[in-house]
């Protein structure tokens, strides 16, 4: 049991793991994108909608990427360059996506799709107890977990990375040296929708395998709400999401074996478990917030 | 900005300009409904027939409007009062939830034969304390481990709708709802009254949820401008460190206020159990406390104002379930023009401050 609950939560963590990162390069740039779940809802619908029509899982993703790109675009446009309310306008964007994938995706509810299916690494998947928990996974998360050095590298060791952490810390020396804080944003945010896309993605052509109006259910809030666990830090999101998929795959498992606790209480344990960790870490870890983000839980006119 | 503070004010002297702005961005937010229904294979011209008839044209349709009103109105003070303390509530959607959890366990607990003057005060206090206690949680991790507030409130909704699931489907099923998960109906004594002798109900089914909602604002216009607690929020939500420093008891003030929106926003899921459902089940929250967030931003958490943008909101949550019934559309798909309208009136720049 331990080996199916381990495996589960690399496979269901990964999802809320591209979505996490993706909120962590925005945050890094100042921007705190409550429409993540917006875009992994628009990377769900539009990467199975594609799925189904091209028979393609692969061209599946980068569509559910592109759509999770372009409405955090559209969320960056607003915020950025109009200056409006990050949180607000991170809700009214994301009351768009929920409009959007519900008229558009009308036709696909309940039809099946040939998604993702599960790719043994050769040789290693062979492995007792870590070849199940690690190697045996649909490819997209494999991409994930390479994602999360991935992005750490791109952030705290390459100048794109630099500029995104000054446009969050110190804009005014993105100025200096002849940058735009504000196009670094535009693209910090578009990256993360862009992951959060992936994310969405996976949910529908690799995990549940069909597509239903707000079949999100708060993933996107739960990354952003792991960012803050992770302290901004991309490794610290893989720790976070491997959480969060343990929980929930923990909970699976305990309905699948047939505990005495009801499903629907079962069910709040990840979003309980998320708060909890947060308590338990939340008191060191608001120091390493970037500047930027202060000014962004101002609520007075 | 490109424009100096100069030219802004005389764009904002010129007559009408204001005026054409409103209706390029209203005719902007219907344009792109209009496509994105286009789009999806519907037909615009129904679509917006479907939204102006059942508000305005069908004869309960006003009536509807003000039903759906009343739960935004209470939800976005539950948001509003938090906010002049400088806190994010975005858990409305929970509190209203626990609200009507907590007015249903208090109709168990009443004899059916008690009479509606008895039993309505209790079920409303049920309701109250419900979304008291369900937003007290994010006030005192805010004061205690300074966890974000918007964010717990936020994952918490997911888990009080995950409670009300637990208990239509489970303890308090009930027997003859034929498999649906929904409790049982509340007895005749534990129902809000009709307001049906209003012209403006046209016979329908408006009640007196919208009578408790506007006594909830005139309530929280008096202690937003005219009692000590409300300038005492204000100056916490001005500058904490100075309240803090000015000897105000700011963790009891933040608390107070999350406590006092909350019990508001647990009021609207006692309005809605006893004045539309008359029953608990899954879908009663309806998004009222997303939207409740986004009327109070609108009108910048100005209890003045937020009757009036509760109903235009209120308006378009009736329009949704015309979309359903009439076009054929998912309710939902409404949130496009809900979002696009908005969307417009942030990119004019009506929330325009330093960039964050």
């Amino acid at each position: 049991m331990i080996e199916a609950v381990l495996a589960g939560a690399v496979r269901g963590g990964s999802s809320i793991l591209f979505a996490a990162l993706g909120e962590t390069v925005s945050e890094r740039a100042g921007v705190i994108n409550l429409s993540t779940e917006g875009s992994m809802l628009c990377g769900a619908l539009a990467a199975y909608a594609t799925a189904v029509e091209t028979g393609s899982a692969w061209l599946g993703v980068l569509a559910g990427a592109a759509a999770g790109m372009a409405l955090a675009m559209l969320f960056a446009a607003v915020v950025v360059f109009r200056a409006a309310n990050q949180l607000a306008t991170g809700i009214v964007v994301l009351f768009l996506a929920l409009g959007v994938t519900s008229l558009l995706g009308r036709d696909y509810v309940g039809q099946g799709v040939d998604g993702f299916t599960r790719w043994d690494v050769p040789g290693l998947s062979d492995i007792p107890f870590v070849g199940t928990v690690l190697f045996a996974h649909d490819p997209l998360t494999y991409l994930a977990l390479l994602a999360a050095p991935l992005v750490w590298w791109l952030m705290f060791r390459t100048t794109p990375g630099l500029m995104v952490r000054a446009a969050g810390e110190r804009p005014e020396v993105l100025v200096a040296t002849g940058h735009s804080p504000n196009l670094v944003r535009l693209a910090a945010v578009a990256a993360g929708g862009l992951l959060a896309g992936i994310g969405g993605a996976q949910i529908s052509t690799a995990l549940a395998l069909n597509w239903s109006e707000n079949m999100i259910q708060g993933r996107g809030f739960v990354a952003v709400a792991l960012v803050i666990f992770a302290a901004w830090n991309p490794m610290g999101a893989l720790a976070g999401a491997l959480f969060f998929g343990g929980i929930e795959s923990l909970q699976l498992q305990l309905q699948a074996e047939g505990v005495s606790v009801p499903a629907d209480l079962l069910n709040a344990l990840p979003y309980l478990a998320t708060i909890a960790v947060l308590v338990l870490f939340s008191r060191r870890r608001l120091h390493a917030a970037p500047d930027g983000l202060t000014s962004v839980f101002e609520t007075s006119p | 900005m490109t424009a100096g503070p100069a030219a802004r004010a005389a764009a904002r002297m010129r007559p009408g300009t204001g005026l054409v702005r409103w209706l390029a961005a209203i005719g902007a937010g219907l344009a792109g409904f209009a496509l994105f229904v286009a789009i999806a294979g519907g037909s615009p011209a129904a679509a917006l027939q479907a939204i102006w008839s059942s508000t305005v044209v069908d004869a309960v349709g006003p009536g509807e409007v003000l039903v759906a009103a009343a739960p935004v109105i209470l939800c976005a003070l539950a948001v509003a009062i938090p906010a002049w303390a400088g806190l994010w509530n975005l858990g409305g959607e929970g509190q209203l939830v626990v609200g009507a959890i907590g007015a249903t366990v208090v109709s168990q607990a009443l004899p059916s034969s008690l009479g509606s003057w008895a039993a309505l005060p209790l079920l409303l206090a049920g309701g109250a304390i419900g979304g008291a206690l369900w937003c007290a949680i994010p006030a005192v991790l805010r004061v205690t481990v300074n966890l974000n507030e918007a964010i717990s409130s936020l994952l918490l909704s997911y888990v009080a709708l995950r409670l009300l699931d637990y208990l239509v489907n489970g303890p308090w099923k009930d027997p003859r709802s034929l498999g649906f998960p929904q409790a049982e109906p509340l007895p005749d004594g534990h129902r809000l009254g009709g307001l049906d002798w209003l012209p403006v109900a046209g016979g329908g089914r408006l009640h007196t949820g919208l009578l408790i909602a506007l006594a909830a604002v005139a309530a929280a216009v008096v202690a937003h401008r005219h009692t000590t607690w409300g300038f005492r929020l204000r100056v916490v939500g001005g500058n904490g460190e100075a309240a803090r420093r000015g000897g105000l008891p700011v963790k009891r003030l933040i608390v107070g206020a999350m406590v006092a929106g909350g019990a508001l926003a647990g009021v609207a899921g006692m309005v809605q159990l006893s004045g539309v459902e008359f029953q608990a089940k899954g879908g009663i929250a309806g998004a009222y406390g997303f939207l409740g967030f986004l009327v109070s931003w609108l009108v910048r958490h100005d209890p003045r104002w937020i009757v009036l943008a509760g109903i235009a909101i209120g308006a378009v949550r009736v329009g949704g379930d015309a979309l359903q019934i009439d076009a054929n559309l998912p309710a939902a798909s409404v949130n496009v023009l809900l979002a696009l309208l908005l969307l417009a009136i942030l990119a004019r720049g009506r929330g325009r401050r330093r960039s964050a």
